[in-house]
């Protein structure tokens, strides 16, 4: 949601996300029904924008567009995630997948990170697949939330992000030379073309993957060209990485690429994601290509992320909330959502908890208010207009406003509002969506402009005369003053505020 | 009457603005204004909104030209000996405010200097977004904003006036809601839904007062805490009048003028 108080949307900042009914099934089977979910997502976890009944090959799925909050997008971006989160909310069973780990030979795969914007980079050589298209479920998974299918390794590649959260990548293994990946700062003007073909000029801002000989092979938020997996692929390297998101979203707006591994890189995943996605990412790959030879991990872990731990109390929970939340309520909770947490006794003592790892949101006490807020519902806070021993003072530019206003009122003028943008002034903003660059210096060129409007409208409006006032801000470079004019039939009169009815 | 008769029309804002007000000091609010040209401190640094954050981009904010040279003469600095003076001095950028919470957050610092705690107020007035406009976008449209702080303001008092002041702007029947959000100046943070002739609408953002807010305007979060909403104003408006787009109200015409 938008940063701003007020509007739920925001032009640039977008923490939607498609969330297929079915495949959050796979880990909660006892879900509640479609329609009652809707409610539980919109009063407990996030806004449902949208939701959607599919019949795909006669089977039935809904599709639920979330609007994720931006401090949960580091988990819940995902199926996993939010399938988690439901069972933890819920109290119901979640289903954590065994994958099949495939037996891994040892492997001359090295990775060299030598940039402080790949915290840490998890891949492994597979060799002896076959390029193909993907199985039905998969291809039927994609679709749901509106992703095409291109082939079972790209396809898994995908799945994976959406299901796990965290972006991975192949590349092609017959084009790379050597057997060390590099990782590190871009230098100014060096060139990468992308998978969409697109050539970009890269920065020391900037990050590059390249084999031994230098080919350039990933941006880190989007792959290039040049060891793009092919229908006759054989061998390939997979990868995961956790970027710094600044870094991502830098990258991402001077480039211009809006990917889905963007927006979850620039939210900002725990480094504990990668070796998840890379086993479950190896599994599929094993599931479609059972010829296929796993060589070992190589994890390069060059910034670890700390274990964090919050304390909070029951009393202090209470207060924020203004709602009496029983110790037992929030044990309850703890337990549900599989915190490590230590008693220490009492309600004013409270608890230790260690935050899980994807739980990067988690910092403060109050933090922890939301969490017992949210989880219990906020329709059970019973809400009272408190009485505050506080001495209102009057306002005394509201109160030359209101005098001026019903002085012209009573005097029959009638009151417009303009914009305060206009093509000509003193001070101007640097980048508009309109062509009215400029704030307005004066109340009388809207004015004149609303009396001709309303002259044209007078016998509509059962008016002989056009009498209009404006009340407002007009900037000029000595500063912001409030201003009032009005008209005298077609001349109009201008003043300060603190000038007016002297 | 021939004087009543002649007298002249108000605009629906303008009157909607002064029955909001009259609502919130029944229940002890005060009412607050503020610049429209604010500093960056004032308008994201104060509230908690990060160096990096995307709002502050100049897809969504409108940034002014050469305000470096101006920023003496636009915004007044907070009164000397305040925690944050120096901070202040250190930013130049000057902003078309995004939200009324600076004139708030400027409210609460000078409560909090002149010992005025417990304190709530409550301001109306003119924001900017930079985005292209349609019936339910304007560059400037109105917000309501306000806050409460004291030792023991909650979420409770916070539903407890926001509910009471959507049954005196839209009547009795009308239910209030509050679901989870997120806000860098909240923890936590809830949105307010109004159910108004059977349809739910999303009025704007509350929650309680940050600690790195309350921090900022040189509280002590051990001591204070409190509750804070913004909402839009216009909203408020087209749906108690039905009026469909939120263009018409900057517009000079009079036809709107009807309530």
């Amino acid at each position: 949601m938008c940063a701003f108080f007020i509007r739920g949307t925001c032009v640039s900042i977008n923490f939607n996300m498609l969330i297929s009914y079915n495949w959050l099934k796979w880990y909660i089977p006892e879900a509640p029904r479609a329609e009652k979910l809707v409610n539980i997502f919109n009063y407990h976890i996030c806004e449902v924008e949208n939701v959607e009944h599919r019949v795909l090959n006669n089977t039935e799925d809904w599709i639920f567009d979330l609007k994720i909050l931006p401090n949960r997008a580091h988990d819940l971006l995902s199926h996993h995630g939010v399938a988690h989160e439901l069972a933890s909310l819920l109290n119901i069973k979640f289903i954590d997948p065994k994958y099949k780990v495939p037996e891994s030979k040892p492997t001359k795969l090295k990775i060299e990170i030598v940039t402080q914007k790949d915290r840490r980079h998890v891949g492994r050589i597979i060799r002896n697949i076959k390029v193909s298209p993907s199985p039905e479920w998969v291809v039927r998974r994609l679709e749901s939330i509106s992703q095409r299918s291109i082939n079972n390794i790209v396809d898994a590649t995908n799945l994976v992000m959406f299901d796990s959260g965290q972006p991975t990548h192949a590349f092609d293994l017959d084009k790379i030379e050597g057997s060390r990946l590099n990782i590190k700062d871009a230098k100014n003007g060096q060139k990468i073309t992308l998978l969409t073909g697109e050539e970009k000029e890269l920065d020391g801002t900037m990050i590059i993957i390249s084999d031994e000989k230098g080919h350039p092979l990933d941006t880190g938020i989007k792959g290039g060209k040049y060891a793009e997996i092919k229908a006759s692929t054989t061998g390939i390297i997979i990868e995961a990485d956790n970027f710094d998101p600044v870094f991502a979203r830098k990258t991402g707006q001077a480039l211009n690429i809006l990917t889905d591994a963007r927006k979850r890189f620039e939210n900002d995943l725990s480094q504990e994601l990668a070796p998840y996605a890379i086993q479950e990412l190896s599994a599929l790959i094993y599931e479609m290509c059972p010829d296929a030879i796993f060589e070992d991990v190589v994890d390069t872990y060059p910034q670890k992320q700390k274990v964090r731990k919050l304390s909070f109390s029951a009393d202090r929970i209470s207060k924020i909330l203004g709602m009496v939340v029983s110790e037992k309520e929030i044990e309850n909770i703890l337990k549900r959502y599989n915190y490590k947490f230590s008693a220490r006794g009492g309600p004013a003592s409270g608890w230790e908890i260690t935050i899980p790892p994807l739980r990067l949101d988690l910092v403060i006490e109050e933090d922890m208010a939301e969490e017992i807020g949210r989880i219990l519902g906020y329709d059970k806070i019973k809400g009272k207009v408190p009485q505050i021993n506080f001495r209102p003072k009057p306002n005394e530019v509201y109160l030359k406003i209101l005098w001026a206003r019903n002085k012209l009122l009573d005097e029959g003028y009638s009151e417009v509002m303009n914009t305060t943008f206009c093509d000509k002034g003193e001070i101007s903003v640097l980048a508009s969506a309109s062509d009215k660059k400029f704030l307005r210096t004066n109340l009388t060129d809207g004015l004149k402009e609303s009396l001709k409007l309303n002259q044209a409208n007078a016998p509509l409006l059962g008016l002989d005369e056009v009498k209009i006032f404006e009340i407002g801000t007009v900037f000029k470079k000595s500063g912001e003053e409030m201003h009032v004019a009005y008209n005298e039939e077609n001349k109009i009169i201008e003043k300060n505020l603190n000038e007016f009815g002297k | 009457m021939t004087t009543e008769k002649k007298k002249g029309t108000i605009h629906p804002l303008s009157l909607l603005a002064q029955e909001a007000y009259q609502v919130f000091s029944e229940m002890g609010f005060e009412i607050a204004t503020g610049p429209e040209l604010e500093s960056e401190w004032y308008n994201f640094d104060v509230l908690n909104v990060p160096k990096d954050h995307p709002a502050r981009d100049m897809q969504d904010t409108f940034w002014i030209k050469d305000a470096a040279r101006m920023q003496k003469n636009f915004v007044a600095l907070p009164a000397s000996g305040l925690r944050h003076e120096q901070n202040f001095s250190a930013s130049s950028s000057l902003v078309l405010r995004t939200h009324t919470t600076s004139v708030t957050a400027r409210s609460i610092e000078q409560a909090g200097k002149e010992g005025r705690l417990p304190c709530a107020f409550v301001s109306i007035g003119k924001v900017f977004r930079n985005e292209a406009t349609d019936a339910t976008h304007e560059m400037q449209f109105y917000q309501i904003d306000g806050a409460m702080v004291g030792e023991n303001i909650s979420v409770a008092d916070m539903k407890g006036v926001l509910t009471h002041f959507y049954k005196k702007m839209l009547g009795n029947d009308v239910k209030i809601e509050f679901r989870p959000s997120f806000f860098p100046f909240t923890e936590p943070s809830l949105e307010v839904f109004a159910k108004f002739e059977g349809k739910w609408i999303e009025m704007g953002g509350s929650g309680m007062l940050h600690p790195n807010v309350l921090l900022n305007l040189g509280l002590d979060p051990k001591k204070v805490q409190g509750f804070a909403f913004g909402h839009g104003f216009d909203r408020i408006a087209m749906v108690k009048w039905g009026i469909s787009d939120v263009r018409l109200f900057y517009q000079g015409d009079l036809r709107l003028n009807q309530f």
